[in-house]
This record gives C-alpha cells, sequence and structure tokens, in this order.
C-alpha cells in the first residue's frame, strides 16, 4: 500500500507536525511504501502531485491556524481537488491530524470538518482526524520516547488512526489535550514567550506593544 | 471604523462599493501577498507587526483600528478562501500572545481594548447545507478567539447579492 504523509507545516521538520507525523511513520513503515512530502509553500509541485494522486492513504499533519488551514495548505488543497477530478479512478482515503498551540484538541475541530468537506469536494474518503492540543509541546519533548510521559496520550490516538490507516476504515474523531494540567501548560507557554522576546533584544513589555 | 477584506476583483467591487466610504479601510487581493511563515516574529521580534514585508504587515494594526470587520470571501470547503485565509493568518498580531481562558477554554489574550462586530458574506454557487454548517462554527470560533462578536453571516450564490 502506497501512504502519502503530508506535513502542512510551514516550518518544515522543526514543526509539531513534523513529530506527529514521525509517530505515525514508525506505526506504518513496515510492508507499506511511505511518500513523505513538505507542503510548505502555496503550490505542489507537478511532480509531487502526480505521487500523492498515486497513493492509496493520504494523510494531513498541520498546525491550526485562525481556526482553520494554514492558507498555503488551502490553496493545495484547491489544487490537488482539479487533480483529482481530472483523474479518474479510485480515490483514496484520507486522514488528518491537527494541533493547535492552545489546551483543548477540540478547538481543532473545524479544521477537521473543513478537510472531510474538501474529502466530499474533491472525491477522497474521509478516514479519521485527530484534533491535538499544545502542539508546541510535542515539538519540545519530541526527544522522549513515543508511549511515555505527555507523549503517550498523543500515542494510543495516534496508535487508533494506524490502524484505521492500514484498514482503509472511516471512524470518529478523536481530541486529545496535552497530558498535564493546563495551568501548568499556560505558565510554561508564558514563560516561553518571555523567554523568546528577550532572546531577540526585546523587553518582556514589548510582548504587549500596541501599533 | 469600518475594515473590509474580501477576495472580489477591481470590477466586482466596484459594483458593490462604488464609492469608498471614508470611514472604511480596504484589504484586497493585489497578488503580492505571502503566506504566514508561523515564526511568531509578529509576536517576539517586531511585536504587533509581521515580519514580512508586503504590504499585509500591518493586517493586525488594521484590525486594532475598526469596530466593525466585514469579509466578503469565495466559501471553500465550509470556510475562507485562500485570500482572504492568508489574510487573517497574516493578522495574528491582533492578539496578545499569552493565554486567557475564554468560554471554558485557553484562548489568547486582548492586545488591544477596541471591540469588533463581525459580519461575513459567503458566496459560491455551490456551497452545501454542511458547509454552511460549519462555516457557521468557523465564525463562531473566530468570534470566541477574536473576542469579538458575530453580527451576521451570510451565504448568497451571487456577489451581487451581498449587501454592506
Amino acid at each position: 500500500m502506497k501512504i502519502a504523509l503530508i506535513n502542512g507545516s510551514p516550518r518544515h521538520k522543526d514543526s509539531a507536525s513534523a513529530v506527529i507525523l514521525q509517530m505515525l511513520k514508525r506505526m506504518l513503515a513496515e510492508e507499506n511504501e511511505i511518500l513523505e512530502l513538505y507542503c510548505a509553500t502555496p503550490a505542489f509541485a507537478e511532480h509531487d502531485l502526480k505521487q500523492i494522486t498515486s497513493c492509496d492513504r493520504l494523510v494531513f499533519s498541520f498546525p491550526l491556524y485562525v481556526d482553520a488551514i494554514p492558507s498555503h495548505l488551502l490553496r493545495c488543497l484547491s489544487q490537488l481537488e482539479e487533480a483529482y477530478s481530472a483523474k479518474a479512478g479510485s480515490k483514496p482515503a484520507v486522514y488528518a491530524l491537527v494541533n493547535c498551540g492552545f489546551y483543548e484538541g477540540s478547538q481543532n475541530s473545524v479544521a477537521l470538518d473543513i478537510i472531510k468537506n474538501w474529502c466530499h469536494k474533491a472525491g477522497p474518503t474521509y478516514g479519521q482526524g485527530i484534533g491535538m492540543g499544545g502542539g508546541g509541546m510535542l515539538l519540545a519533548i519530541s526527544g522522549v520516547p513515543d508511549d511515555k510521559g505527555p507523549k503517550r496520550i498523543v500515542y494510543e490516538a495516534i496508535k487508533t488512526m494506524a490502524n484505521n490507516i492500514l484498514a482503509g476504515a472511516s471512524a470518529d474523531n478523536l481530541f486529545v489535550s496535552p497530558g498535564f494540567p493546563r495551568f501548568a501548560y499556560k505558565l510554561s507557554a508564558e514563560f516561553g514567550w518571555r523567554k523568546a522576546i528577550k532572546e531577540n533584544g526585546l523587553k518582556v513589555k514589548d510582548l504587549s506593544r500596541r501599533m | 471604523m469600518k475594515l473590509l477584506i474580501h477576495d472580489l476583483n477591481e470590477e466586482q467591487l466596484s459594483k458593490l462599493i462604488p464609492v469608498k466610504p471614508d470611514d472604511t479601510t480596504v484589504i484586497s487581493d493585489d497578488g503580492s501577498i505571502r503566506h504566514c511563515l508561523g515564526c511568531f516574529g509578529c509576536w517576539v521580534k517586531t511585536p504587533g507587526t509581521c515580519v514580512i514585508h508586503d504590504n499585509y504587515a500591518d493586517t493586525g494594526e488594521k484590525i486594532s483600528k475598526c469596530e466593525e470587520v466585514v469579509i466578503i470571501s469565495k466559501c471553500f470547503y465550509g470556510g475562507f478562501s485562500p485570500f482572504v485565509k492568508n489574510v487573517l493568518d497574516r493578522g495574528i498580531s491582533y492578539m496578545h500572545p499569552y493565554f486567557t481562558i475564554r468560554n471554558g477554554e485557553l484562548h489568547h489574550r486582548r492586545r488591544y481594548g477596541n471591540h469588533i462586530d463581525l459580519s461575513v458574506w459567503f458566496y459560491g454557487d455551490n456551497i452545501t447545507e454542511v458547509e454552511k454548517e460549519t462555516a457557521e462554527r468557523l465564525i463562531h470560533a473566530n468570534a470566541i478567539n477574536l473576542d469579538c462578536s458575530v453580527k451576521s453571516v451570510g451565504f448568497v450564490r451571487e456577489i451581487e447579492q451581498v449587501t454592506v
């Protein structure tokens, strides 16, 4: 079986989307042909389009932007819709992994519905989606073993999806939040912003600058 | 002040709004917009402004100067068109990076004090009922995130049916 893993983050490898996709890849690699692609710009190359439309399964992993799909990926989906309409034959099953910086994985539900609606327009079958909260944290703990600590809850959801991908099955979306308290996540994120702005030679009060 | 974000061409816009009111800022597609890179530079390098130097770097500031935002967008899969979405992606400096609890969920804190009434028109000749439902949910989610009010969400087949 040919499976396309499409990373829709504009940040290429240094992204939570990549960490999530690699977790999934480790569950799928055996006996399957895995095609890894980046969608970091507003258009797929012609060669990539041909490869994607030849796959049996598509998996999109991307960050939530303003409650929905990042604009560059949206342009690529529109391009892919055209490619499928010009191509006869069977269409793939589609799976989506959406991560956001907010705590609650459920905040990704509209983005998953947009992917589902895209499937309806373009022809593929919608398989399943996972909405994940705490995306930034996933990048920070990328070195932790997949099934340990705060990564475990994500691992379990991805494992369920991996089984559905292999079976070509459709199932309800799953939503997961970080495996530690929300107040701790909030404090940790805000510490990160203060650190980042100081590293750029600015002061903490500049975080609140008004134009 | 009013902000109009749309994906219409010049002819379509001039039919809809023959004379632009003085109190209205319009964000149109001039073909130069670049996509958000997810770098968070608008929060930690040049707070309040996007680091990409094109005509859309000040989108967050423009949102901060108005009390009403009107969006006219072709409906794509129950969401905004790529251009309109691109503008919104580039405007996240309107919000502060810190979190607050709103609607029982984590959302970004306000950077500015202005309150926005949001009106959205989705157009397209093939918008399904499911897409309309998704779009309604999207605007509701946007309103919670931007801490603004939804004035209206409309769906039309033809652009001429939009009233602004």
